[in-house]
């Protein structure tokens, strides 16, 4: 493996950074990876707004080799928004770029004196090891948008073929959820890892690279990845991400019930059909996008009306953010209301959610204009939604309260209960009483209401795989899912890993196989399985570390009340017993919520088990 | 009447059943597509087998049983499958969303107007199952 490139912002010193070899195998690349590097150093006493926070973007081993949906990274730490284990992967290219530049990932910690961004140019003037790191002043730069960050970057470096990772205004501002963008458009969205890079006065991160990224086994792997890129281009799903991007299923997923409405409160919209991916594609499509080596090329390329602009398009989770959840119909709004908070660079599931929550403590009047800095909601106003965006990003009035995410906020106006949200990371756009086996995934996963640490929704839609004891249940079964969802949570924990998208179907002989050729392992799916678990159980003792208890698994208020019509109508998810059945199926303490110590010695985390346990 | 699964007879008592089921009737009222299914040979299935469905805003205009794929050259959608998976269909062992999403059912045709119609799939999906006393 490359190494890691160290730097401490404070100081401006520079190191690389060998990775462990026992630490290359049993942890890979990745996220999991990262957590177990940032084990020792993330820890409960400091604020992940501080000087001393980590923060690592971090490549794993099929990183840029064009293998199915590959070209992605992870950005991982602690989060400003629930204070628990970060990690936020995205596409794009710029973690392609960085594997050129002779880097597997960069660690940084610190805090510039003034704003700055890094060049890291791995085909420039040597330093000795052929790369080349310089810090540039970005006091031009603060205050900018992230897409005109990325082409002042690209200008001020003198290489338009460098690649940018950037935040905005909202993370300079230390938006609880600010997100850091790459290749106009892709976005590290949810845990606020933007806030952390705003708080080191660290705007963009800019490299360049021309090395070889190693593969073990080039003439195997290259035969491998294209079966799988060739099996991928054939597959159904694909198709309807590549021809309507995420958000193709929406009509099915309004139908089934599973896509909140009105703030969680409703599970039917009639207006589905106008803010589809069938709509977008059919009306402001004009073209596609996709990721390092990507085949599905799920990115939406739009233009409105109203000008010639190309733009991106919303992917599934702001479509309903910004659609169903707000009431809001209008295609092209939502497409401009994307725009906005990539502009500013906010993950958008957390900034609609947070609005959303807004919109619903007025119309229960529990709030009013005063509290709201003068705007009226009444929910689908468009320009109230816009203006709520504004004053999050910019942190002024109540937008300064949304900026602190649901949590923060319904505590502030003394009604908790009302955030839609899990340990400080508000619910994405998957409603449990649709498809049941995603509240367990929500209630557990490392980083609050994820939907990408388990997409069991998935699961639920038939994407079965009983050869690693994913079965097939019902969609409204209950703790019988629990340990088919631990399995599940376990394989995207390895595509989390490697780093691969959720969006490609690849078998588990499959990927073991592209693992083991990349990697130069000989692991069987069951050894890929137990890697999945180890790196997943790593993460819950970090958690635990930071205080994480059983008490913090569960699911908000919201999500357990039953709607009286629609595709879910009269069911909730049997939170206690699921948890109940997860934890059996873990092998967790049932008391304290940790790992048990034998299962951490199972997975062979001998250390970690004398940490937590003593 | 409900009939053996797959035979001539059995689609044309699936056309009978279309024709004659009001909910299908309401839910499948906008629908304008035509089908040629191809059963791809396994187990009891010898050889390839097709039908051909002309729907049409709730009702079915005409059926061909075991057509050459040269009659129907543009239908709206062609829909392939192996021979177990649309017995398991047919026999409401596996959802048709599920068996589309997971690629056991392939798809040729507008991917947006299919998932735009998710009830009248299913709801056919029902009236077929419903046409159905025993698979061969």
């Amino acid at each position: 493996m490359h190494p890691i490139l160290k730097i401490d912002l404070s100081t401006g010193k520079t190191e690389d950074y060998e990775i462990p070899e026992r630490w290359q195998k049993d942890f890979l690349g990745g996220a999991s990876l990262a957590a177990r590097i940032l084990y020792e150093s993330v820890t409960l006493e400091f604020d992940p707004l501080s000087p001393v926070s980590p923060l690592l973007f971090m490549t794993g081993p099929m990183t840029g080799t064009s293998g199915p949906t590959t070209g992605r990274f992870v950005v991982c730490g602690k989060s400003p928004a629930t204070g628990l284990w970060a990690e936020s992967n995205v596409g794009g290219f710029w973690g392609t770029e960085l594997r050129k530049a002779g880097y597997d990932g960069l660690w940084i910690t610190g805090k510039a004196s003034t704003p700055i961004y890094l060049w890291l140019n791995g085909s420039g003037p040597s330093t000795g090891s052929g790369r080349h790191l310089e810090v540039r002043d970005a006091a031009g730069l603060w205050g900018q948008n992230t897409y005109v960050t990325q082409d002042k970057v690209k200008d001020e470096v003198g290489v338009k073929s460098a690649r940018v990772c950037v935040i905005g205004p909202a993370g300079e501002r230390q938006v609880l959820f600010a997100s850091i963008m790459c290749d106009h458009g892709r976005m590290a969205g949810r845990t606020g890892m933007g806030a952390v890079m705003g708080s080191k006065n660290l705007k963009a991160i800019a490299v360049r690279g021309e090395n070889e990224i190693p593969v073990f086994d080039l003439k195997t792997y290259k035969i491998l990845r294209s079966q799988s890129n060739r099996k991928l281009r054939d597959d159904n799903e694909a198709k309807v991400f590549r021809e309507l991007g995420s958000s193709g299923a929406a009509n099915y997923f309004e139908y089934l019930g599973e896509m909140p409405v009105k703030y969680f409160s409703q599970n039917s919209f009639p207006a589905v059909d106008e803010v589809s991916g069938a709509k977008m594609t059919e009306t402001i499509l004009v073209g596609r996008s996709a990721c390092q080596g990507c085949v599905i090329a799920c990115g939406r390329v739009v233009k409105l009306p109203k000008d010639s602009m190309k733009r991106k398009g919303p992917e599934y989770e702001t479509m309903v953010g910004f659609g169903a959840n707000l009431l809001n119909n209008d295609l092209e709004s939502i497409v401009d209301l994307g725009e906005l908070c990539d502009h500013y660079g906010m993950d958008t599931i957390s900034v609609s959610n947070t609005i959303g929550l807004l919109f619903n403590l007025y119309g229960k009047g529990i709030l009013s204009r005063d509290d709201t800095s003068g705007l009226e909601l009444k929910w689908g106003d468009v320009d109230a939604i816009e203006e709520l965006v504004r004053l999050t990003a910019s942190r002024e009035g109540i937008g300064d309260l949304i900026a602190q995410g649901s949590k923060r906020l319904a505590a502030h106006f003394g009604v908790e209960e009302e955030a839609v949200q899990v340990n400080g990371l508000e619910v994405a756009y998957h409603d449990p009483r649709g498809l049941s086996g995603i509240a367990i995934s929500y209630a557990t996963s490392p980083r609050g209401a994820c939907h990408n640490q388990s997409d069991y929704f998935s699961v639920d839609l038939g994407h079965a795989m009983e050869e690693i004891g994913i079965e097939f249940q019902p969609r409204h079964a209950q703790a019988e899912k629990a340990a088919g969802v631990a399995k599940h949570q376990d394989w995207r924990t390895i595509d989390n890993s490697i780093v691969m998208c959720i969006f490609a179907n690849v078998e588990p002989q499959e990927k073991v196989s592209l693992i083991n050729a990349a990697c130069g392992l000989d692991w069987s799916v069951d050894e890929m399985m137990s890697f999945g678990e180890r790196a997943w159980n790593l993460k819950r003792a970090i958690n635990n570390r930071l205080g994480l208890t059983r008490a913090n698994d569960k699911l908000p208020k919201a999500l357990l009340q039953p709607l009286p019509d629609g595709g879910s109508e009269g069911f909730v998810p049997d939170i206690d017993g699921m948890l109940a059945a997860y934890y059996e199926a873990r092998g967790w303490d049932k008391e304290t919520g940790k790992p048990s110590r034998e299962k951490l010695i199972e997975l062979g985390m001998d250390d970690i088990a004398k940490d937590l346990w003593g | 009447m409900a009939t053996k699964f797959p035979s001539n007879e059995w689609l044309q008592g699936l056309e009978t059943k279309i024709n004659s089921d009001q909910k299908y009737a309401d839910i499948a009222k906008n629908w304008e597509g035509d089908l040629v299914f191809i059963i791809e040979p396994e187990g009891n299935l010898k050889e390839r087998l097709t039908f051909y469905l002309d729907l049409w805003h709730g009702t079915c205009r005409k059926v061909d049983y075991n057509p050459s794929l040269e009659t129907y050259p543009n239908p709206a959608f062609t829909l392939t499958a192996s021979y177990k998976n649309i017995t398991a269909i047919v026999s409401g062992k596996l959802n048709p969303m599920t068996a589309m999403m997971t690629s056991k059912l392939k798809v040729k045709g507008s991917t947006g107007y299919m998932m735009r119609n998710v009830p009248t799939i299913l709801d056919f999906v029902r009236v077929v199952q419903e046409a159905t006393s025993e698979i061969m």
